[in-house]
């Protein structure tokens, strides 16, 4: 059954819409860095996309809102990402999910005009924890979060897509869909319930390596993949456990399928279920979602291993304006990414600004004394994205 | 189809539609009045024989009510304590009567292929029922307490319930409630939920004999059960949330002793109860908890009772100058726990001209038949024929709790209760087993299991005092890294013939229960 009762008009409002533009920045030639926000505000309110230009020491100024019609959520899984980026060639779009509705919108960065939109089937819904997003220069996919579907949209010129099909999934233990990343032929997703899969996407739709397997750390009873990201050349698949501790799981995918997972615990820091590699992948950086932290671990690319690194402070504001940290971006697309920007879920909500530093074997994460930046039109926020974003 | 999406739809369908269903409950008491005890109905000549008709509506304020209803010559009132004797028998009919939006037809639970079915084929949804007589020692079998493969379903004829109560059941308040798996919350949560009653208390604890006798049922109601956020508790139907509704009112009479029956009916409320003399808590003379009698009374001015768990205590009123209220505490459930807050359940009114209370006055503890051996006695002297881990977590991943539940038996895979599951321990009658459980989630949980009481023996690896006989128990969350888990041991007693076949543990928070935390047990006849 189709949950979805506003998708119809939502589309229609958020084609009408357009863009937004609250501060009366005009989007010239010369384009901004941008850190991009799904603000997931739930219906009866339009919700939308804001547009943070990165100024030249990283703080962040909101410039623009992009309004998507109405059916946000505020809140759902971290680790599904609702924001996506793409730079390929002339094709500089943003792409968002609506929970509610299931809608897909492509937004183009030049105008911050709203360039079409697509839903998946009937029974695709993310409806009460999100609808993640991975793309490349050809597809996108969209984890349905609550119908256990991959929904596949082929990208067209213009910041359109296309819905092409959807595939159903299931963890081992009836486990729904959470984290997934895709890195050439290569489609991992976690399943919140321990267990994790390949798929193979070289034809579009994704077709199952037939790997599906409980991940090393969940047979502990408190430890589960859920945040995943996939190294630049696709040896390695690094998963962020949703765990009492900063646990973060490597598998070995270069054969083109899952291979049982090293588990690697990082810290004491609770919950790790957003991970995100350094443009260098010399670091991974962790969202400690329940601790309100930072960690950053050094990651080894050729053996896939990883070390400890540091772990910044509680960042500003955490138990008292907002109470958790989710997605990750960062300001610079080279070595390790400068600053990272991190989502804080409040109401409003607000993204920390935490600077990088990283040489000898030695790091230090340290937020801003700008940090942090309300997102005044986000009573949720989980997921944001960054432009141009890291290269892989 | 995911649970989530389930919960979803039931929600759009009928959880903020208030003109989806015209109204079937009947009225529940206004805000500030004399709370009322719930209408008994009694066994005849050694059996009680009635018929209940499951109904929904939806109320002015958006809450989904799901009643038990019985038909008086005043018409239909909600949810009757059931009261027999050892020995008696008793046979409900049960109806299923809820109407909901059509489209909730298609709300499908769980995979039942392969499960036998007891009563009504076809797919378990929101609108199907069942009941389980919680507490109650007695076969897990079609027609008695089986919560596996009995459905009733809606606009069927009645189902029929059938059993006797052992001759050696303890005499106590025991309780009962729908249990079809993936929509338990949702109709406990609408008010499905009423007292039973096995009486001779008295015999037992002559300390009872001859008070008058109240029985209160506390449930809780959220507009969303899935969803955290603000909930209302209630005392036998009326609504307990001050300041922002009036008090209940107890009405007692100065310095008199009365024996309180409380049945924690909610569906994730862990209750330190308490009755506070101007402010400060008074001692409470406990005698019973879960249905079976203490071995001796004893006087605590708390009794935490968990979600299911019920109490039974002698309560003395103050003199007329005190204001008195009856609490439920504040409780920590941990980091992803659902807060418990702490709420006044009733302001206790003391006036020499206060009505006596409607509810009968315990009988006589010289009248009547006397009471022998009840079950489970002589457990700590029985060697344990096996010893068995079993633990419960959890995984939060995102902002609207933990999403997988899990109860798992150690040494075995995690997994999600499925209906077509095969038995996570099989045991045979005869058999007296110790389990540990453990708690390594960052959420208290309450650990229930169905057919028995157990012997509460250790907490965290420590003998306990009170070697109360339970069949709910609280374990509280783990505090996180640096610390152990918490933990209980318990003797389980698989004895009695009886109760040989397949019946369930679980967690009674009962959203935990609906999303799989919860798995079958096999206990073969010898």
């Amino acid at each position: 059954m189709r949950i979805s009762l506003e998708s119809w008009p939502s589309r229609v409002m958020a084609l009408l819409l357009g863009a937004c533009i609250v501060n009366g920045v005009a989007v010239g030639a010369d384009q901004p860095h941008w850190v991009v926000t799904n603000d997931d505000v739930p219906p009866r309110v339009a919700t939308s996309l804001s547009f943070f230009a990165i100024g030249m020491s990283g703080q962040l100024t909101l410039k623009n809102r992009v309004l998507l019609g109405t059916g946000g959520i505020a809140g759902g899984y971290f680790a599904a990402n609702r924001v996506n980026v793409l730079d390929s060639g002339n094709a500089e779009c943003v792409y968002a999910s609506v929970a509610k509705t299931g809608d897909i919108l492509g937004i183009v960065l030049k105008t911050l005009v709203v360039g079409g939109s697509a839903t998946g089937s009937m029974q695709d819904t993310g409806a009460s924890n999100g609808v993640g997003l991975a793309m490349n220069a050809n597809y996108l996919y969209a984890s349905f979060t609550d119908s256990n579907h991959i929904g596949t949209f082929s990208v067209l010129p213009g910041c359109k897509i296309k819905f092409v099909g959807d595939v159903s999934v299931k963890g081992l233990q009836g486990g729904f869909i959470d984290g997934m990343a895709i890195r050439g032929n290569i489609m991992v997703v976690t399943y919140g319930d321990g267990s994790i899969e390949s798929f193979t996407i070289s034809s579009g739709m994704p077709v199952s390596n037939g790997d599906e397997q409980n991940s090393t750390g969940s047979r502990t009873g408190n430890t589960y993949p859920s945040g995943v990201d996939i190294t630049q050349d696709g040896h390695f698949a690094i998963f962020g456990d949703t765990s009492p501790f900063t646990i973060v799981e490597v598998s070995d995918i270069s054969s083109g399928k899952l291979t049982p997972t090293v588990v690697f615990r990082l810290g004491n820091k609770m919950n790790s279920s957003d991970v995100l590699l350094s443009p260098d992948e010399t670091l991974l950086y962790i969202s400690n979602n329940q601790s309100g932290t930072i960690t950053a671990a050094f990651f080894e690319k050729n053996e896939g291993k990883l070390t400890k690194g540091c772990v910044s402070h509680a960042l500003k504001g955490f138990d008292s304006n907002w109470s958790y940290v989710a997605s990750m971006a960062f300001n610079e697309t080279t070595g390790t990414g400068g600053v990272v920007y991190i989502a804080e879920y409040g109401a409003p909500s607000s993204i920390g600004e935490v600077n990088v530093k990283s040489s000898g074997g030695k790091c230090t994460l340290t937020e801003s004394s700008h940090s942090p930046v309300v997102d005044g039109n986000s009573p949720g926020l989980l997921s944001i994205g960054a432009f141009p974003p890291r290269p892989f | 189809m995911q649970s989530f999406t389930r919960y979803l739809l039931a929600t759009l369908l009928c959880g903020f539609s208030v003109v989806c269903v015209e109204a079937q409950c009947p009225a529940r008491p206004d805000p500030g009045t004399v709370v009322q005890d719930p209408l008994s109905i009694d066994s005849v000549n050694g059996v009680l024989n009635a018929e209940f008709t499951m109904r929904h509506s939806v109320d002015s304020g958006g809450y989904n009510h799901y009643c038990i209803n019985y038909e008086t010559a005043k018409g239909e009132v909600e949810a009757p304590t059931l009261r027999l004797n050892q020995g008696d028998r008793l046979i409900l009919d049960v109806k299923d009567r809820i109407e909901s939006d059509d489209d909730s037809s298609g709300m499908a639970a769980m995979d039942m292929s392969g499960v036998p079915i007891c009563g009504d084929s076809g797919t378990p949804t929101l609108s199907s029922t069942n009941v389980h007589f919680h507490g109650l020692n007695v076969p897990p079998i079609c027609h008695q307490d089986d919560v596996l493969t009995t459905l009733i379903q809606p606009g069927k004829p009645a189902f029929q319930f059938n059993m006797q109560i052992p001759t050696n059941e303890p005499p106590g308040l025991y309780w009962y409630h729908p249990h079809v798996h993936g929509f338990t919350e949702f109709q406990v949560n609408g008010g499905a939920a009423g007292a039973l009653i096995v009486e001779g208390m008295e015999k037992l604890r002559p300390e009872v004999d001859g008070l008058p006798e109240r029985v209160f049922v506390l449930r809780q109601q959220y507009l969303v059960p899935w969803v955290p956020g603000p909930y209302q508790l209630t005392i036998n139907y009326q609504v307990a949330a001050g300041p922002t509704f009036p008090d209940p009112i107890i009405q007692m009479k100065p310095n008199q002793k009365e024996f309180w029956r409380v049945a924690n009916a909610t569906i994730q409320d862990f209750m330190p109860l308490q009755v506070q003399f101007n402010g400060k808590p008074q001692q409470l003379e406990l005698i019973a908890l879960d249905g079976y009698p203490l071995d001796k009374p004893r006087f605590q001015d708390t009794i935490l009772v968990p979600p299911a768990g019920r109490a039974e205590f002698i309560v003395r009123a103050p003199s007329q100058d005190n204001v008195a209220t009856f609490m439920s505490n504040a409780y920590a459930t941990g980091p992803t726990g659902n807060p418990d807050l702490q709420q006044e359940l009733a302001k206790i009114q003391v006036s020499s001209d206060a009505e006596e209370t409607q509810a009968k006055k315990t009988p006589d503890a010289n009248s009547g038949s006397s009471v022998g051996p009840i079950k489970f006695t002589g457990l700590d002297e029985v060697k344990p024929t096996a010893v068995r881990n079993l633990y419960f977590s959890e995984e939060f991943g995102g902002t609207n709790g933990p999403i997988q539940f899990y109860i798992t038996v150690d040494g075995q895979k995690q997994k999600v209760f499925e209906p077509n599951e095969k038995p996570a321990i099989t045991t045979h009658v005869g058999a007296v087993e110790d389990w540990i459980v453990e708690n390594r989630a960052l959420e208290t949980h309450a650990f229930h299991i169905h057919q028995i009481h157990f012997k509460m023996l250790e907490v965290d690896g420590k003998p306990v005092v009170d070697q109360d006989l339970r069949d709910t128990i609280e374990i509280p969350f783990w505090e996180g890294p640096g610390h152990p888990y918490h933990s209980v041991k318990m003797r389980m007693d698989f004895r009695d013939p009886t109760i040989a076949g397949t019946f369930v543990f679980h967690c009674h928070i009962l959203l935990h229960e609906d999303m799989g935390m919860m798995h079958k047990i096999l206990v073969l006849p010898k």
